[in-house]
């Protein structure tokens, strides 16, 4: 457990300095050193490139993977099921109906005003959800279902808007939901980590009920834990984690659904060392994804949430494909 | 399950059953003659039976023979093979959250049509059908080879999660591909929600003996099907041959998707949907789940279709989009009332 978190921190720090060196414009591994020892002979070009661009950025993919992988950790455990991921909560279809709505039907939204909206519409499906689900006590299997179908309803008004509007709108509303970290600034890294945080310490904090719940609801209850007041929190964990996500990235898919299953792999079941683990390796996955996205096809950009999967897939079938005897 | 606490006698029981569907049928009846008359311009049922009876070239029969009935066909083949598929996608991999989409078939028909109009400049929908069923076909392969790989075999959550990660990947391409290709976005918006207008006759029956025969296999296997969703323990402990029935079940679903998909492009509701309304209405037991899916899943289609026809005539809105508004709703109100707590 220790070896795996040192191992996976020393990778991230090591990523995140590839990706403050890495980009359109060449910056060196000495100006670096300079702009985190403050050194006044750094231009202020580079000191701009790498402070305000490179260095949020890279902060926000990460956190924005941090966050997915965190919640997908708690959805699967809550909702029992190995296919369940944040967005089956409804968030992801929430952000993208408000998202399509916002630039394709509204004129000239300002760029600032997507993330509260997708905020807002994301927490709104959410818990929507949960009040559907709530008669007499909740239960996993309602969740699921009305997730399924309030998912569907948002995603054919999304879907509506898509075929009808102007395709040019369409177009960059497909960007924005196609998951992209493309200037993030300081108030972007602010915006996430303000849910993020308090919400995995919470998650952290409940990681013996969520031990417990993975089991059956008899099992919580016999622990003496309300079970539906404990599942109504978690799920708000998750709520909060991926509308946080969703605000400031757009919909990066998969993450969520591979970073646990990576997580149980290397540490096994237990929420104490999954849900860091589990963070640690969307962060991980993320940043890279958007390193990638945005080195490879200079100078036209690749949106984060593509190269997650487009990379982030072939690893985790080839993993499937090497452990298929053990 | 409602209908096994009920302590109402088997014979009253199979009844109602028997009510049920006899009701679903007629239901059926009615909504296919009642699509078959609204559209761009009302023709009157009578009309509808003399051209079915003794076609006599006028204009209006014309239309019934080349426009009408070919997306009624369509429309009924669409819905019997998506809420049949996803009944066996979700008895074989034991997980509400199962769809026929799940075998990669959805994501391997778009990118394969989207690769066909990128590259041949195709943009007939006659052409689609083929792309898509090809390319639903090796998709479909490729999530069972890497799902089977290892001594256990195509085990359920193996399946599943070959059949997400491969379906993300493709998915991601093609978003990939849209992105950057404006046109290609604009041909194909349409039919990647799910859309029925304009398919040919000849289109329609090219995906008919495939239906057939994955429809007759499901409706022949359900009680196999049914010991699959007990689980690897139980059905070993009864004996079956679980690595040969998966592999049907999973050819039988390809069969059915494939042609779903290469018809009316990637739509998802009705496999996910149906199946559990399914379970809700006629209980857990699979041999009875597949033949309400049989005529729910196009019940739904085709109604769902007629009325936005009905309502908007002037604009011809996607059925995939359309089945979810109305759908969508009545499942709400069924899982938050027919689930108990504590599942």
């Amino acid at each position: 457990m220790i070896r795996v978190m040192f191992f996976l921190a020393a990778a991230s720090v090591a990523l995140l300095l590839s990706a403050l060196v890495q980009g359109d414009y060449p910056v060196s591994f000495a100006d670096v050193t300079k702009f985190f020892t403050r050194d006044p002979s750094l231009g202020v070009e580079v000191k701009m490139i790498v402070g305000d661009l490179r260095l949020p950025r890279a902060l926000t993919a990460f956190a924005v993977g941090a966050a997915l992988a965190v919640a997908g950790a708690i959805t699967q455990s809550v909702l029992r099921n190995p296919l369940a991921e944040p967005g089956l909560l409804g968030i992801n279809s929430g952000a993208a109906f408000a998202a399509m709505v916002a630039i394709v039907s509204l004129r000239d939204v300002r760029p600032g005003l997507l993330p509260i909206l997708a905020f807002t519409g994301a927490m709104i499906m959410a818990l929507a959800i949960h009040i559907l689900a709530l008669r007499r006590g909740n239960s996993s299997m309602r969740i699921i279902l009305i997730g399924i179908g309030l998912s569907s309803l948002a995603g054919a008004g999304a879907n509506l808007i898509s075929a009808f509007g102007d395709v040019d709108r369409v177009q960059r509303a497909m960007v924005w939901l196609a998951g992209s970290v493309h200037g993030s600034d300081w108030a972007d890294v602010a915006g996430i980590l303000v849910w993020a945080v308090p919400a995995m310490g919470l998650a952290w904090l409940a990681r013996r009920q969520l031990d417990a719940i993975v089991f059956s609801d008899a099992i919580v209850r016999s622990l003496g834990m309300p079970i539906d007041r404990v599942r109504a929190l978690l799920m708000l964990l998750c709520a909060l984690l991926s509308a946080a996500a969703v605000s400031v990235a757009g919909l990066v898919g998969f993450v969520g659904l591979i970073a646990p299953h990576l997580a149980r792999r290397l540490v096994g079941r237990g929420h104490a060392e999954l849900l860091p683990v589990a963070g640690l390796i969307g962060g991980l996955l993320v940043m890279a994804a958007d390193l990638i996205g945005r080195v490879v096809i200079i100078p036209a950009e690749l949106p984060a949430g593509i190269v997650t999967a487009l990379v982030g897939a072939p690893v985790f079938g080839w993993m499937m494909w090497r452990r298929r005897y053990v | 399950m409602n209908t096994l606490s009920n302590s109402v006698s088997s014979t009253k029981r199979f009844d109602r059953r028997f009510l049920l569907f006899m009701t679903m049928g007629v239901l059926l009846g009615v909504s296919s003659l009642w699509a078959m008359s609204v559209g761009s311009s009302r023709i009157p049922m009578t009309t509808i039976v003399d051209a079915m009876i003794e076609f006599d070239g006028s204009r209006e029969h014309l239309v019934i023979w080349t426009v009408r009935l070919p997306r009624l066909l369509a429309s009924l083949l669409v819905g019997a093979s998506l809420a049949v598929a996803g009944a066996i996608m979700q008895a074989v991999t034991n997980n509400p959250l199962a769809s026929p989409g799940l075998l990669g078939v959805n994501a391997g028909a778009a990118l394969a049509v989207v690769l066909a109009i990128v590259f041949f400049g195709f943009s007939s929908s006659s052409v689609y059908i083929w792309c898509a069923f090809g390319g639903a076909m090796l998709t479909a392969i490729l999530v069972y080879a890497l799902g089977t790989a290892g001594p256990g075999g195509a085990t359920p959550l193996k399946l599943a999660l070959a059949g997400a990660v491969l379906s993300t990947f493709l998915a991601s391409l093609t978003t990939a591909i849209l992105i950057f290709d404006r046109d290609t976005l604009d041909t194909v918006r349409l039919w990647t929600i799910g859309s029925l207008a304009g398919r040919q006759m000849a289109s329609v029956m090219a995906v008919v003996p495939y239906v057939f025969v994955g429809l007759v296999g499901a409706l022949l296997a359900g009680r196999q099907i049914m010991t699959l969703s007990f689980g690897a323990d139980v059905a070993r402990s009864l004996g079956q041959n679980q690595t040969l029935w998966r592999l049907l079940a999973a050819g039988i679903v390809v069969l059915l998707a494939g042609s779903a998909v290469s018809l009316a492009g990637p739509i998802g509701f009705v496999g996910l949907v149906v199946p559990h309304i399914g379970r809700m209405v006629v209980g857990v037991d699979y041999r009875r789940i597949i033949p309400f899916c049989l005529v729910a899943g196009p019940l739904l289609v085709t109604t769902a279709d007629a009325v936005l026809r009905y309502a908007f005539s002037s604009r011809d809105i996607p059925v995939g989009a359309a089945m979810a508004l109305l759908g969508a709703p009545f499942f709400i109100y069924l899982a938050r009332y027919r689930i108990g707590s504590g599942r």
